[in-house]
């Protein structure tokens, strides 16, 4: 039983790095536009189609599919912030409505397109088992997590050390005094975008290397994201690692422990659970803040 | 320097400017005085971009009326607020940094060093700008910020509200101070007259959004409409 325990314990860390990475592009957005972009699983979802595009057509690995995933979620994250963009008036309740409906679009033009059959890599590779010790993981679980922390560490890094990183945080934190300082608030909106589309290119190609997808996934994403950036505080990067390590071993210990038909409602009860019990979430309002 | 001619602002059925026309001369530290609700912040949010108005805003020549706060900022039209604004996810060094950088179009760590070391923020450089600082260091800060834009002109909004009158007589100093230093011209709304008095040359009286008086201190005080604006009555 402990075995199984510690193994439950190691797969929710592996998918938690790359829950981490669908949630930071989500409070990317937030920070930047005050928006909650209710697509930004399709975005993810999205990038595992073209992986799945990829392999299926071409034979190679879809790690290959990064550069297209990333054109595709560009240009679709791009379009997504011009719509928003347009929105003058009550923006925060509006652009919920708008992106859930650009979400529903999107899930249904993959499905139109790629039909609702479940998908995942055929790749002998990237399905391997790796042991560590005595616990196993897939090889595209290694691969995964040592490219979310990559990524998270990058994302840390610009948003620390760049001119635009720190102008997403200016504006993040007081828009309108940012633009007394010169900042033009819709390109930086514009930049958090692409950022955040760019991580959901990682994330897409990432989990369909180490999971199924199929058209509904999108939403459910969405919210995992939402419900990690809740946990944790928008702007937070340990804490939104840390809250999607937690949301990932939850699930995990939910399939081994009770039933797979109970992962998604766990997430729901821990979410419920740390809004009852930390209603500053799980780092309180300091790491809210930044 | 600053022109305006006939700027006018309506928010839905009520006039908050009417009609105001004035120019600012380089290097000038100019008073905009009146009572609460004369329209003294939204003629800074005019200036300044917050808020549409219309009639003409000229700056150093070229009209910015329809530009955008931002661009405005870059132009050298720098600004404050009475409750400061400052960047909660950076500290104090890159809340200036970010203000040059984006403002000014050009990083100068020196200049930042010497803007810190004149409003006194050296040794909280590095600090969270959200909780590492007191009322008054929060002020400095939002000039500092503003100076780092690198502006031509300085528009101050209360700045010296809140604090008791030792610290007032220090932040006038500091103002001459950074008057002399940055080449600047100042427009500041202040409600003590002894402050206008002492810092400004010129004085500008607002009242239900129209210009009531315009001259230096002295004279603008000795107006009876200006009297009457402020006490209700008429001048004896």
């Amino acid at each position: 039983m402990t075995e199984l325990i510690l193994q439950a314990l190691f797969s929710g860390v592996l998918i938690g790095s790359v829950y981490a990475l669908v949630a930071l592009g989500l409070a990317l957005a937030f920070g930047a536009m005050r928006i909650i972009n209710l697509a930004h699983g399709e975005l993810v979802l999205l990038a595992a189609y073209m992986a799945y595009l990829v392999e299926s057509r071409t034979g190679l690995d879809p790690y290959f599919a990064i550069p297209l995933a990333l054109v595709v979620v560009a240009a679709a994250s791009f379009v997504l912030f011009l719509l928003v963009d347009r929105i003058k008036d009550h923006r925060e309740l509006n652009s919920l409505i708008l992106t859930f409906a650009i979400g529903i679009i999107l899930t249904n033009a993959i499905l139109l397109v790629f039909a609702s059959d479940v998908r995942t890599t055929a790749s002998p590779f990237l399905q391997d088992a790796v042991s560590l010790g005595d616990l196993f993981a897939m090889r595209s679980e290694i691969i995964a997590f040592v490219l979310s922390l990559v990524l998270m560490g990058a994302l840390w890094w610009w948003l620390k050390s760049s001119w635009y990183g720190r102008a997403v945080r200016a504006v993040s934190s007081n828009r309108g005094a940012a633009k007394l300082m010169g900042i033009n608030p819709t390109r930086i909106e514009t930049v958090s975008f692409l950022v955040a589309g760019a991580l959901a290119s990682f994330a897409g190609v990432a989990l369909y290397t180490m999971s199924v997808v199929q058209p509904a996934t999108g939403h459910a994403l969405t919210v995992k994201a939402f419900i990690i950036t809740v946990l944790a505080g928008v702007g937070s990067i340990p804490g939104v690692f840390l809250g999607a390590v937690l949301l990932g071993v939850t699930e995990a210990l939910t399939v081994t422990l009770a039933s797979s038909a109970l992962q998604e409602l766990a997430g729901m009860v821990l979410f419920l659970l740390v809004l009852f019990l930390m209603p500053n979430g799980l780092f309180g309002a300091r790491a809210r803040r930044g | 320097m600053l022109e305006l001619d006939a700027v006018t602002v309506r928010f839905g059925g009520l006039t908050a400017l009417s009609g105001i026309s004035f120019r600012i001369a380089q290097g000038e530290i100019l008073g905009l005085v009146g009572p609460n609700g004369a329209g003294k912040t939204t003629l800074f949010n005019s200036i300044s971009g917050l808020v549409k108005a219309r009639g003409r805003i000229s700056f150093n020549g070229r009209e910015v009326t329809s530009l955008p706060l931002h661009k405005r900022a870059r132009a050298g039209i720098g600004r404050t607020f009475q409750i400061p604004q400052p960047m909660h996810h950076l500290t104090v060094r890159e809340n200036l940094a970010v203000a040059q950088v984006f403002g000014a179009g050009r990083y100068d760590e020196k200049r930042i060093d010497e803007i810190l070391a004149v409003m006194e923020l050296s040794h909280k450089a590095d600090a969270d700008a959200a909780t590492a600082l007191a009322l008054q260091e929060l002020k400095r800060l939002e000039i500092a910020k503003a100076l780092a834009t690198e502006p031509k002109l300085l528009l101050l909004d209360e700045v010296l509200a809140g604090l008791e009158s030792n610290a007032k007589r220090s932040f006038m100093l500091k103002l001459k101070e950074l008057h002399a230093l940055f080449g600047l011209t100042i427009v500041i709304v202040e409600h003590d007259i002894e402050t206008i008095s002492g810092l400004c040359t010129r004085a500008v009286v607002l009242n239900f959004g129209q210009l009531i008086a315009d001259g230096t201190p002295a004279e603008v005080f000795n107006n009876p409409a200006v009297v009457e604006s402020y006490t209700g009555t008429a001048h004896a």
